[in-house]
């Protein structure tokens, strides 16, 4: 479970350039939920996750994991708990390792390396029966460069990466935003069979409306850093594309009206 | 080349692919180009021969020479990490304090060790001329050596050190401790230059604070030389090329210098390294737009 109390980011604190990226989250999601989350530019969604993560500090509020207050655990520590996928697919690999390399360091996460071999026949094993399940024919290519690969094969092995040791919670960026269509569709049927698989909690962040209702089982909204609506079970069933769009045109005339009102009264 | 030169040239080529080696851990695995190398050498040097002049045991004196080397590493990797320095910046620092604290460690500018024992001294016995002697007892240094680096870099967490080196993202989203990786890092390049300096004093019989002077160059030279001799990804051969770089950047040195048609002296030394280490720098770049060119003309 991830649970988000009021939850404050503030970029450059105090500076002109100021930004409140987060202004008082509150988010609860239980156990192997799959959270879709949307919003335009700049609402804050990265931010989110990357918060949850653990990679930005929280200006204010409280981040807990089941119940355990993880608000000032680094980024690191956290991984025991979280598997991420980017949206880049050269940021989820070490281009100038090979794949069992990546692969190897993925199984590694969340525990303390030690001076035995990174790799061994045994393990070569387990990634050669994951990667199979890709059909791209990466199982007999272990020991190539990851740069070699194109960016589809890339993220694919990210999002196998994602699920080689057991973790209770998977943040996907926009992870399939920078691919073709076809392997768009490709990683979404992997990232739904392996959350399945593992009863995952999941956020995940989308700039395609179609995506986020028919993943998952819920689906908010961020707007200017707070969640504006917060969509599940049969109402969320009866939601089209062209209800949240119009959601979210709503979402950009109130802020801009806001906006206007603060001109007012600052006068 | 006559052989005595022959068997100078290959002793100081492979006390060099030592320092190639760390040179190899900094810029290629961390990708943290670091300069401190001038004075850890230097200071791996001044320790060993100055605590071998008031009676240490030089094994124990190059354990800490070693360890003094490794020390400076930590130094530069702090001033990078803690303060945000530019890591350049940050090694030039470490590498101009080392030149004050490598004389202040021996007092005076050089120390001699010509009548004093050294590593080699419990081999004596063995009857080997010590001009034989030298070269096998600094190779089998520098292939030891060579072997366990090979070794941690193939081990988990030589391999989370390589993962920082190449996506800093993706180490820390995979619980890799990023700091921790660079000051170890640091530190194991460092000794491993350090331990090169010991070397180089005990074998030509002396420490001197000038010693240093371009020692990053050469090893830089030994690590692209060997670079462009094999293309493999496998991690020990790539060690094992620095010190095969190292020795033919000696090689190509002394040939130059003996050269009488060339013409050159001794001094001439610096500009021959810079020259032959711009062109080991500048050849695979050519190469590849050679063979561009090629692909291109037979399309056509």
């Amino acid at each position: 479970m991830i649970r988000c109390e009021n939850l404050h980011v503030t970029f450059n604190h105090g500076l002109p350039t100021e930004k409140l990226a987060l202004r008082g989250v509150d988010l609860t999601i239980p156990s192997g939920e799959f959270v879709t989350v949307i919003g335009s530019n700049g609402a804050g969604k990265s931010t989110l996750l990357n918060t949850i993560a653990g990679d930005i500090e929280s200006t204010r509020g409280k981040i807990l994991f089941s119940d355990r207050d993880v608000t000032n655990l680094p980024a690191t520590k956290r991984t025991k708990d979280i598997a991420r996928v980017f949206q880049d697919p050269l940021a989820g690999t070490c281009g100038n390792l090979t794949v069992e390399e990546n692969m190897a360091l993925a199984y590694g996460r969340g525990k303390r390396s030690n001076l035995s071999l990174a790799l061994n026949d045994n393990l070569r094993k387990i990634f050669k029966e994951q990667l199979s399940r890709l059909n791209l024919g990466l199982e007999n290519r272990l020991g190539a460069e990851m740069g070699l690969l194109s960016g589809g094969q890339r993220q694919s092995v990210s999002l196998l990466m994602s699920a080689l040791q057991p973790s209770s919670i998977l943040l996907l960026d926009e992870h399939t935003a920078a691919l073709d269509p076809k392997t768009a569709a490709l990683i979404m049927d992997i990232s739904s069979q392996i959350i399945e698989e593992k009863q995952l909690t999941v956020m995940m962040v989308t700039h395609s409306m179609r995506q986020a209702l028919d993943h998952g089982s819920r689906t908010i909204m961020l707007h200017e850093g707070k969640i504006i609506f917060d969509l599940s079970g049969d109402q969320r069933a009866g939601y089209e594309v062209k209800d949240l769009l119009q959601l979210f045109a709503q979402a950009r005339n109130d802020g801009e009206e806001l906006d206007d009102d603060k001109l007012l009264l600052g006068e | 080349m006559s052989l005595y030169a022959f068997l100078g040239t290959l002793e100081i080529g492979f006390i060099y692919g030592l320092v190639a080696m760390g040179v190899y851990l900094t810029f290629r695995i961390l990708d943290f180009p670091d300069l401190t190398v001038d004075g850890s050498f230097t200071l791996g040097a001044a320790v060993t021969a100055t605590l071998i002049v008031i009676g240490y045991n030089p094994y124990l004196a190059t354990l800490l020479g070693t360890l003094a080397a490794a020390c400076a590493g930590i130094v530069t990797a702090w001033l990078n990490l803690r303060f945000n320095i530019l890591h350049l910046l940050a090694s030039i620092l470490t590498m101009t304090a080392l030149y004050t604290i490598n004389l202040r460690v021996m007092g005076k500018p050089n120390v001699a060790l010509i009548m004093e024992p050294t590593m080699l001294t419990p081999f004596e016995a063995l009857g080997i001329p010590a001009m034989y002697m030298k070269v096998i007892f600094v190779a089998f240094c520098a292939v030891i050596g060579g072997l366990l680096v090979a070794w941690f870099l193939n081990t988990q967490y030589g391999l989370a050190m390589r993962a920082v080196g190449s996506n800093k993202r993706m180490a820390q989203a995979n619980g890799i401790v990023v700091n921790e990786k660079v000051y170890v890092g640091l530190a194991l390049s460092n000794g491993l230059v350090g331990l090169a300096g010991a070397l180089f004093a005990q074998t030509n019989g002396f420490a001197d604070s000038t010693m240093g002077i371009g020692t990053i160059v050469v090893g830089l030279a030994a690590v692209i030389i060997g670079e462009s001799l094999f293309s493999t990804r496998s991690i020990l051969v790539i060690v094992m090329s620095c010190i095969i770089g190292s020795i033919l950047y000696r090689v190509a040195v002394s040939m130059a210098l003996n050269a009488d048609f060339l013409g050159f002296q001794a001094s001439d030394l610096n500009l021959l390294t810079a020259v032959l280490v711009a062109l080991a720098l500048v050849f695979p770049k050519l190469r590849r737009e050679w063979k561009a060119k090629k692909a291109k003309g037979e399309r056509v």
